[in-house]
């Protein structure tokens, strides 16, 4: 039997469904109030196990995944299909890394600067960087002067 | 009463930074409007950290004009390039850009622009008529009746998904779930922490809606790398002049369809879920039907223009509708206005406007305002729009990501909402690509603690879990989220012919006439009497009919 992605989807959504309701009993028991703290999520999960389980029927009726025409074939097409999406992946999860090290405004202007030239190609530098430090700079400086809040410094730089 | 209400509201709003703001974020709004790919629910949401400084009244008057510029600025794209700014200007292009390219371009917009006035002012008059009306509605409401009321409009959120209906109920309690994580608000007890501290604090949920919505949307729209590169358009011209006289004695003859436009608009606003999206097809579809000469409509026919923009923009005020009288937002930008009211400690519900008359009434006005700056500045701003549409859309997405991380940083200053924001970023992308609607999960994180608020309290006062289903307002959400739940069935079986699907209707309306018979006061005797007549007729009407 060929399992399609509906399927396989939800599997895990059952298993996650069981995980979470076997995480309910740890939720601690306090002796006041009318509502158990695990009722509530127990409710949501019971019925998202069911949901899950009709998903899990539907999916398993309709069959194996048509062929789509424009799914990626070979690795090489798959990087280049989701070379966007991972490089927003990657350059956010740096950024947030980062932000301790550098502060929000430095390592802002870096992720713009970077995620820039990731996604439009490097003929675009100069544009790209001025594109970075004004946008960043200036929101940056409205949240800090204008709107008064602290943003993180980095603690190699200090601002 | 009224009189000092509003009076103490203009002076909230009218002031200069108000009134500055507005423009501001009008403007903004018709950008965002006017850039395929970008969602109005976007830039609502980014603009909510910019407004937490703010006073309440200051804050949700700019997040109201964002709103209100948002639902007119897809006009522009959709008449001058063919391409719709937003979903809820579809329709529009359909008429639209046949008209302007017949060589009527400001013909054209000045209907659009003169037709989302129209929609946006009746709507606000319709608000502030309704709105207290409903909200004394909402006062006979128990707990019983608000927690069947959230389930009724997760339902239908999900039912609007069509053939996903399970994947939409399956977004909407996973929604409430991940309410669920951290602290209990009731008794303040751990829940799905796991020992870690990050899950003990819970989500903040403005971080959520901000990942579920415009992080995923901008994975979704930098995702083919090509069209990334693009710019949005290279369509249109940017030389046109609006017609206002002769778009204003065009809908002042055509008054009939600019009305029935924003009475859909006005419903489908009210109904949980459904936005301007589908209310833009519905009266494109109602004004095409209605009219004596349907075969024009596609070739550039006025009333194709005037009923999709009309009806776009009467949906907000249907959408606030709910949320000022009950505190359950229509839609989803209804549902962020809700965050932004919570963020300033105020719990809308049925008392909200008889207890915070002036903030209620200054969301009256700035609805009303809006409208008029949206006026002004969709004529004065027409080149910027199409200006707009031409840059790459890898640019602006880089530079909004940058921008939502410093406004959800400034929510609680913890970097910990910047997590929250990447990994339901990522959920949100995931679940766009295996086909799960977004706006059940969206309500169902808003109103998941509205739930079991109300479920608690219910249980506190009488565990008959039966009430849940006896008590009329509770009977009636109840039967109305069971028919909603069938309702992509019966549309699918509909098309196949079946003959049960005659009967929908009627079953339907003798359910509720139960309740409303139950209910207190003639009138509603007289509407649950009125149901069941009209149910015996349908009836009567499905047993004769020959079988298809």
């Amino acid at each position: 039997m060929t399992l399609n992605r509906d399927t396989i989807l939800a599997i895990f959504l059952l298993l996650a469904c069981g995980g979470l309701m076997m995480a309910s009993f740890e939720i601690r028991e306090p002796d006041y109030g009318q509502l158990s703290p695990a009722t509530w999520p127990r409710v949501i999960i019971g019925v998202l196990s069911f949901l899950g389980l009709l998903y899990l029927i539907q999916s398993l009726r309709q069959g194996p995944d048509a062929p789509n025409p424009d799914a990626p074939k070979g690795l090489r097409e798959f990087i280049s299909h989701w070379r966007n999406v991972g490089w927003v992946f990657v350059l956010f999860l740096a950024y947030l890394v980062s932000i301790p090290y550098v502060g929000m405004l430095l390592g802002g202007m870096a992720f713009v600067f970077l995620l820039l030239n990731a996604l439009g190609g490097l003929r675009n530098v100069v544009l790209h960087a001025v594109i970075a430090l004004v946008a960043m700079g200036g929101v940056w400086a409205l949240f800090t002067y204008a709107l008064g809040v602290l943003l993180p410094t980095g603690d190699w730089t200090g601002f | 009463m009224v009189w000092d209400n509003l009076m103490l509201a203009l002076g909230e709003v009218g002031n200069l930074t108000t009134v500055a703001l507005m423009f501001t974020g009008v403007a903004v709004g018709l950008l965002a409007g006017a850039i395929p790919g970008f969602t109005i629910a976007m830039a609502v949401v980014l603009t909510l950290p910019f407004t937490f400084s703010m006073p309440p009244a200051q804050g949700l008057a700019t997040m109201i004009s964002v709103l209100v510029g948002g639902l007119s600025g897809g006009l522009m794209s959709g008449v001058l390039t063919g391409i719709p700014g937003t979903p809820s200007s579809v329709a529009t292009t359909f008429d639209g850009f046949p008209l302007a390219r017949k060589g009527e371009p400001g013909f054209a917009l000045g209907l659009g622009v003169w037709s989302s006035f129209s929609g946006g002012i009746i709507s606000a008059i319709l608000l502030v008529l309704f709105a207290p009306q409903l909200a004394q509605i909402g006062l006979e409401f128990q707990p019983w009746d608000f927690f069947m009321l959230v389930i009724f409009a997760l339902t239908v959120t999900a039912s609007l998904a069509g053939a996903n209906l399970i994947k939409g109920l399956i977004a909407g309690a996973l929604g409430l779930l991940v309410r669920t994580v951290g602290e209990d608000e009731a008794v303040g007890v751990g829940r799905f922490d796991f020992g870690s501290d990050y899950l003990l604090s819970g989500f903040d949920f403005i971080a959520v809606l901000i990942g579920l919505f415009a992080f995923s949307q901008l994975l979704s729209d930098v995702r083919d790398p090509v069209k990334a590169r693009q710019a949005l358009t290279d369509r249109g011209t940017v030389k046109i002049r609006i017609e206002h006289r002769r778009a204003i004695r065009e809908l002042l003859k055509r008054k009939f369809v600019v009305i029935r436009s924003a009475l859909i608009g006005m419903f489908t606003g009210i109904l949980p879920g459904a936005g301007g999206s589908i209310a833009n097809i519905l009266a494109y579809d109602q004004a095409k039907k209605a009219s004596k000469e349907p075969e024009t409509f596609g070739k550039g026919n006025p009333e194709g223009i005037i009923a999709p923009e009309t009806s776009n923009n009467a949906v907000e005020g249907g959408a606030l509708t709910p949320l000022m009288a009950l505190g359950i937002p229509g839609d989803v930008t209804a549902a962020i206005m809700l965050g932004a009211l919570l963020i300033h400690d105020i719990v809308p519900g049925p008392t909200f406007i008889a207890e915070e008359p002036v903030l209620a009434y200054s969301i009256f006005v700035a609805f009303f305002a809006a409208n008029f700056i949206m006026l002004g500045l969709q004529s004065g701003m027409l080149r910027v729009f199409v200006l707009v549409t031409r840059i790459r859309m890898y640019m602006l997405a880089a530079v909004i990501l940058g921008f939502a991380t410093i406004g959800v940083f400034s929510l609680n200053n913890s970097a910990d909402d910047l997590w929250t924001l990447f990994w339901f970023g990522l959920l949100g992308f995931a679940m766009r690509q295996f086909g799960f609607p977004l706006a059940p999960m969206i309500l169902g994180v808003v109103l998941g603690n509205v739930a079991e608020l109300n479920l608690s309290r219910a249980l506190a006062i009488d565990t008959d879990i039966t009430l849940f289903v006896t008590r009329p307002w509770a009977m009636f959400f109840s039967i109305i989220a069971v028919f909603s739940a069938v309702f992509p069935l019966f549309q699918s079986a509909r098309e196949r012919g079946a003959r049960w699907t005659r009967f929908y209707a009627p079953a339907m309306l003798a359910a509720v006439a139960l309740p409303l018979s139950m209910m207190d006061g003639n009138f509603r005797t007289g509407l649950a009497i009125a149901s069941l007549c009209l149910a015996a007729y349908l009836t009567w009407r499905a047993v004769s009919a020959k079988p298809a």
